[in-house]
């Protein structure tokens, strides 16, 4: 068959048309560009890497384990997993963007040096021809991306990105465009017409000019982010030791650390942290987003070792505060902004020197330093509880250490999800005991940055368990299982420790099962995107009831409210974080909503009742599952006769 | 060395009523002992109350009159008590538990060697000597004191520990005492006393009193308690911190700071009935105490008390009430 | 200013005491301790005064080794240095014998002005400050709200009983017991603690102070007060504690 490919003005010839050679003047130019290119960049990423590196040492940081470096590198970097998988739409026409940059890697190089005469790859050639295609095909991708990228960002304006239109935005997608178009322009001419030296050169000119646009712009991430995800510190909002007797957390330029000033310059503000921040969605002045943008500015404008506070000018103390230390944010970030560390640094620094003055927590600071718990109560009525419960105490001889932490000591609610998960525990022969002598764990100060208070807890804890010679501890709340297992390890080392969820799930055959109503589950915090357990609450609730998600769930699971030492401290402005999501816990239908965090529960017992008429019912998982096997036994009773025989 | 001697306080021309309950002490003290009783007024033109004290069953009765002691300072009572008691020697010198008293008795003690016995809320014979009670750790505990060595013993006696009714009525002779003292000697130099707000309440002839302490937790939960007092038709008062915060005008506070008070009804809700506050209203005929520790020690002197939460407690309580006076 | 304060460590607020086995004192070993909360104002004002008018605070502590704890306290919420006069027999002294122990200790220091907290949350005999002015023969006044420092005098606020105030000049050196309450309390940070570390803290033994007299007044037994009257308590839920009560206040108190 005869296919007649038409040739008129649109010469389309499959083959890449480069100017087959330049002259003297050309190539002086184009060395002048390059050499004003590399100055202009240079001069300002010299500029940001003198102020990253002359920043203090992170004392704590290990590249081991490497393994994980490498893998988090290849995943999140290489594959754009997190970028994709939380944004999926533009997160792909990012990744496309990044891809297309770096099959274009040899393309460009190849421009240049084709420039001076010394280009290595033959358009004609087998590997050059295939090469060039390969790159066209990204070429096309790339600036359909960015097209797409760019009207969103100037015709829909999504709020995350900014209430200002970013210019700087738009000149570096018009570049990228443009690049794109002038190399795929490339393929519709001949390489001997003066259209294909135009376009040799608009190119090289993009590229002349966007160089050194990358180290003044946000760009910067092109170069820095890789680095930043590779360097990060290891696990999830893993707050640094204080280092010596001077460190008192971030306080002024001097306390800044290379990490911190690596985050800060990767920052693309994207705006995905803002976007999941419960405070920022709720009108308080905390933006995650500025928190570390200030930081930046910071540095730009003063540098990593001046004595001016972080505090003030660039920060504000009122947002710092305002953090649930819910985690969305640090989740979220696709260059590996490690955001917790940085606000809890920032409120270490301000708790530490006393400038932060707060009548409510300066309560809680007495109570915990007088009375060993959040409350405020005396300790001996976590006895009398404990007597009147008839919790057996911990000897030694038991399996499990039971720790009741404040909430379960002290806060009615909280005794109700002990008394019920001891049930569970006794029906599954479990033997267990409940500590004699607790102090709290220390998790709202840790999270305020009270580091005197912290430190006396958890060495007052771990000499405790080290005299009761406990080795597996069990517990209801989050919090306590977070702040033993990972934040008492700057003090000592602690037992292996589990979230009740975690235990009962490794049970879950043992536990009766029944029909159930919808049980719309609430992923804790510190249960979801601290540890990672989503899947354990879901398999116990699933045994009494028919277990939904919420609109936001798992690891984007809206915070309660409560964290960050917040519950003990005064009135929030703006809408109460706790209100928005009951709305959203209530408006699934569901009958039950499922807590397995104590804070949590006190925080919607109040907010469910205050937004919806009929409101559901809140219960924790012990206690659904305590109720499972209660009606179970009822059950049973009833079906066995009383002289034993068989039903016929 | 003998005698008891009590040491009247006065302002305005009027005793202070706590006078009368340290002479109700000094005369169990003086007949436990068998010891003449008198009593001792400090300032200047003190001439009614001279004829007052002279009405009351003493031995002898004496006024220290200066010019000097006109206003009330340190300096001059110590030096002018301190005269006295060295001419008469007395076993026992007694002061009520006062503002003044703490202010300069110390003083006064401590030129003769001794120590005062501060805030007694009792007193008994045993053997040959006696044994004085305070309460110690803010009313939680109890201590018996004993008095040694040469020297008069220095006491003072809480309010409402001796029941001034039972003075009995007499005749005294009350002599003149010209105490030396040069103007240079007293080193304060004290002002006019002020009230600080007008006083628009006056809970000491309220009959009923609620009143609210630490527990109220927030300045936010105060109407609840306001609907009580309203429903009961009573006046609303506070321990010494919620004044402190500024929740409740300062006229509004009950205890050792403040006012003292003895209506038909005190209800104290979420007081957990330290000493500085019980002094201010032990006196009341009924107390009723609300409390979510049944160890408080506002349950001593209670004779009604309900552990509960004051939450829960306070609003199902106003309901009660309102029923039953059919609103 | 030079202004010396003087603290007093007691068992922490709240505690639940438990008297020990010859009665003459409670069991010291499950307690915590704490600065005595009326010293902590005095602290407070000392500081302030400090913060205004420049100078020196000096914290004074006598009691056992424990009693550091309540230095580094003092220390650390901005004290300048300390003495501590370390003696294990407190209890077997009076407020004349403990006063002149302090006495002794800062005669030397000629301070300006001292301050005590109007009386201690575990005893309560409230006199040490003043007996301690009258041993250094300067002039006192109790239950201050509020100091003002003039040149070589100052003028106070006194607390009276009922709501009255009075206002009184004195001239320096002067000794003054604080109200609790006047102002908010400050708080320890780590930093404070830390720099703390670095102020002197000048150790006394008893020993080297004049011998103590005997006491004229000796503490003999401690124990839980007996209730004067029988306490009616109302149970059940709040609504129906609530009924009984009323009915109580209707046809016993009869006040409704």
């Amino acid at each position: 068959m005869n296919i007649a490919i038409p040739t008129h003005a649109l010469a389309f010839s499959l083959h890449y048309a480069e100017p087959p050679s330049f002259s003297t003047t050309e190539k002086v130019l184009l060395t002048l560009l390059i050499v004003l290119s590399l100055l202009g960049f240079f001069g300002r990423f010299y500029r940001v890497l003198r102020n990253i590196l002359s920043a203090r040492k992170d004392s704590d940081f290990r590249l081991a384990p490497i393994g994980k470096r490498i893998w988090d590198f290849f995943w999140e970097v290489l594959c754009q997993a997190k970028v994709i998988r939380e944004r999926p739409l533009p997160g792909l026409a990012h990744a496309f963007v990044f891809w297309g940059f770096l099959a274009f890697a040899l393309v460009s190089l190849n421009h240049f040096a084709a420039g001076f005469g010394l280009g290595f790859l033959d358009a004609d050639g087998w590997l050059g021809g295939f090469y060039f295609w390969f790159a066209a095909v990204f070429a096309l991708l790339v600036a359909v991306s960015i097209a797409g990228l760019f009207v969103r960002r100037f015709f829909v304006q999504p709020i995350w990105l900014g209430r200002k239109v970013s210019y700087e935005s738009g000149v570096i997608a018009f570049l990228i465009f443009v690049l794109m178009i002038t190399y795929l322009g490339a393929f519709m001419i001949s390489s001997a017409s003066p259209l294909a030296r135009g376009l040799w050169w608009a190119h090289a000119l993009c590229i002349l000019v966007f160089l050194p646009l990358i180290p003044h712009t946000k760009h910067l991430h092109l170069v820095l982010s890789p680095i930043t995800i590779f360097l990060s510190r290891g696990e999830f909002s893993h707050i640094p030791p204080l280092a010596g007797d001077e460190d008192f957390g971030l306080v002024t330029g001097k306390d800044v650390t290379q990490l911190v000033a690596l985050q800060a310059y990767s920052c693309v503000e994207c705006g995905r942290c803002t976007e999941h921040c419960p405070a920022a969605n709720t009108g308080k002045v905390l933006n995650p987003k500025e928190v570390i943008l200030g930081v930046r500015n910071y540095l730009n404008d003063i540098g990593p070792h001046s004595e001016e506070p972080l505090l003030g000018k660039y920060n504000s103390q009122e947002a710092a505060f305002q953090c649930t230390t819910c985690g969305a944010c640090e989740y979220q970030c696709p260059v590996g902004i490690e955001h917790l560390p940085i606000i809890i640094g920032l409120r270490r620094g301000a708790v530490n020197t006393g400038a932060w003055e707060d009548d409510y927590g300066t309560k809680l600071f007495l109570a915990l330093e007088r009375n060993g718990n959040a409350l405020g109560m005396s300790a001996t009525e976590r006895d009398k509880f404990i007597k009147k419960q008839e919790l057996p105490i911990f000897d030694g001889s038991q399996e499990y250490c039971l720790w009741l932490g404040c909430m379960g000591a002290y806060d009615p609610q909280g005794r109700e999800i002990i008394a019920s998960f001891a049930k569970v525990m006794q029906y599954l022969g479990t033997s267990f005991g409940v500590l004699k002598k607790e102090k709290c764990t220390g998790d709202p100060v840790r999270r305020l940055g009270n580091d005197l208070v912290f430190q006396q807890l958890a060495e007052q804890n771990l000499e405790i368990l080290k005299q009761q010679k406990v080795t597996k501890i069990v517990t209801i709340c989050p919090h306590c299982v977070r702040t033993i297992s990972k934040d008492w390890r700057d003090y000592g080392a602690s037992p292996e420790i589990e979230h009740h969820s975690e235990f009962m799930a490794r049970y879950q055959d043992k536990l009766p099962k029944t029909d159930g109503p919808d049980i719309v589950y609430h992923d804790p915090c510190y249960l979801g995107r601290y540890r990672g357990s989503y899947d354990q609450p879901r398999e116990v609730l699933a045994r009494s009831g028919k277990v939904i998600d919420p609109r936001r769930a798992r690891e984007r699971s809206f915070c309660c409210g409560a964290g960050g030492g917040l519950a003990f401290l005064g009135e929030e402005s703006g809408e109460r974080v706790s209100h928005v999501r009951a709305k959203e816990l209530a408006a699934t239908g569901a009958s039950i909503v499922g807590a397995a965090c104590p804070f949590c529960n006190t925080m919607f017992r109040d907010a469910l009742a205050a937004t919806s008429d009929k409101p559901p019912q809140l219960l924790d998982i012990a206690q659904i599952t305590a109720q499972t096997i209660a009606a179970q036994s009822i059950a049973n009773a009833a079906a066995t006769p009383p002289n034993g025989a068989q039903n016929v | 060395m003998s005698g008891v001697l009590v040491v009247m306080e006065h302002r305005d021309g009027v005793f202070n009523r706590m006078s009368w309950e340290a002479l109700a002490a000094g005369q169990q003290i003086a007949a436990a002992s068998g010891q003449p009783l008198s009593a001792v007024i400090v300032g200047s033109d003190l001439e009614t109350l001279s004829g007052e004290l002279a009405s009351k069953k003493l031995d002898k009765g004496y006024r220290i009159e200066h010019a000097l002691l006109k206003n009330y300072t340190a300096d001059g009572y110590v030096l002018a008590l301190e005269q006295l008691i060295k001419k008469l020697d007395p076993s026992f010198v007694v002061f009520p538990h006062t503002y003044q008293v703490r202010d300069f008795a110390p003083r006064l003690a401590t030129r003769f060697g001794q120590v005062l016995l501060a805030d007694l809320v009792g007193l008994r014979r045993d053997d040959d000597s006696f044994v004085f009670v305070r309460q110690l750790f803010q009313g939680k505990l109890n201590a018996d004191y004993r008095h040694a060595g040469a020297g008069p013993c220095f006491l003072s006696v809480q309010a409402g520990a001796f029941r001034a009714e039972s003075l009995d009525a007499g005749s005294a002779s009350v002599e003149t005492f010209a105490p030396q003292l040069e103007a240079g000697v007293i080193r304060n130099k004290p002002e006019a006393p002020f009230r600080e707000a007008a006083q628009t309440v006056d809970l000491g002839s309220a009959p009923i009193i609620v009143s609210v302490g630490r527990g109220i937790k927030e300045q936010d939960n105060l109407p609840m308690i306001e609907e009580l007092a309203q429903a009961l038709g009573g006046e609303i008062a506070a321990s010494r911190p919620i004044c402190d915060n500024g929740w409740l005008p300062m006229e509004r506070q009950v205890g050792s700071s403040g006012q003292t008070v003895s209506p038909k009804l005190y209800l104290a809700i979420g007081i957990s009935g330290a000493i500085q506050h019980l002094v201010g209203m032990k006196g009341s005929k009924t107390v009723v105490a609300i409390n979510k520790d049944e160890n408080a020690p506002i349950f001593e002197v209670a004779d009604y008390g309900i552990v509960g939460d004051l939450f829960d407690v306070v609003p199902a309580l106003t309901e009660a009430v309102k029923k039953a006076k059919g609103a | 200013m030079k202004i010396i304060v003087a603290i007093k460590q007691v068992p922490v607020r709240d505690s639940s005491l438990h008297i020990d086995a010859g009665g003459h004192w409670i069991d010291e070993d499950d307690l915590s301790y704490e600065i005595n909360e009326p010293d902590a104002y005095a602290l407070e004002e000392a500081l302030q005064l400090k913060e205004k008018h420049g100078g020196e605070v000096i914290a004074v502590l006598a009691g056992p080794e424990r009693g550091s704890q309540t230095i580094r306290e003092a220390l650390a919420k901005g004290a300048d240095r300390a003495i501590h006069i370390e003696c294990d027999d407190l209890a077997s002294l009076d407020t004349l014998g403990i006063a002149n122990r302090l006495a002794a200790a800062i005669k030397d220091e000629k301070a300006d002005l001292i301050l005590t907290g109007l009386q201690s949350d575990d005893l309560g005999l409230g006199q040490t400050g003043v007996v301690l002015a009258e041993l250094l023969g300067i002039p006192h006044a109790t239950i201050i709200m509020q100091v003002e420092a003039g040149q070589g005098s100052i003028k106070v606020k006194r607390e009276l009983e009922d709501g009255w105030f009075q206002h009184l000049e004195m001239p320096l050196p002067a000794l003054l017991t604080i109200q609790s309450g006047i102002s908010k309390l400050r708080y320890a940070t780590l930093m404070g603690i830390k720099k703390a570390k670095t102020k002197e803290v000048r150790r006394v033994s008893a020993g080297e102070l004049p011998q103590a007299a005997a006491a004229t007044v000796t503490l003999e037994r401690v124990y839980l007060p007996e209730k004067k009257k029988e306490t009616q308590l109302i149970d059940g839920s709040p609504n129906e504690a609530a009924a009984k009560l009323v009915e109580k206040l209707k046809f016993e108190v009869r006040v409704i």
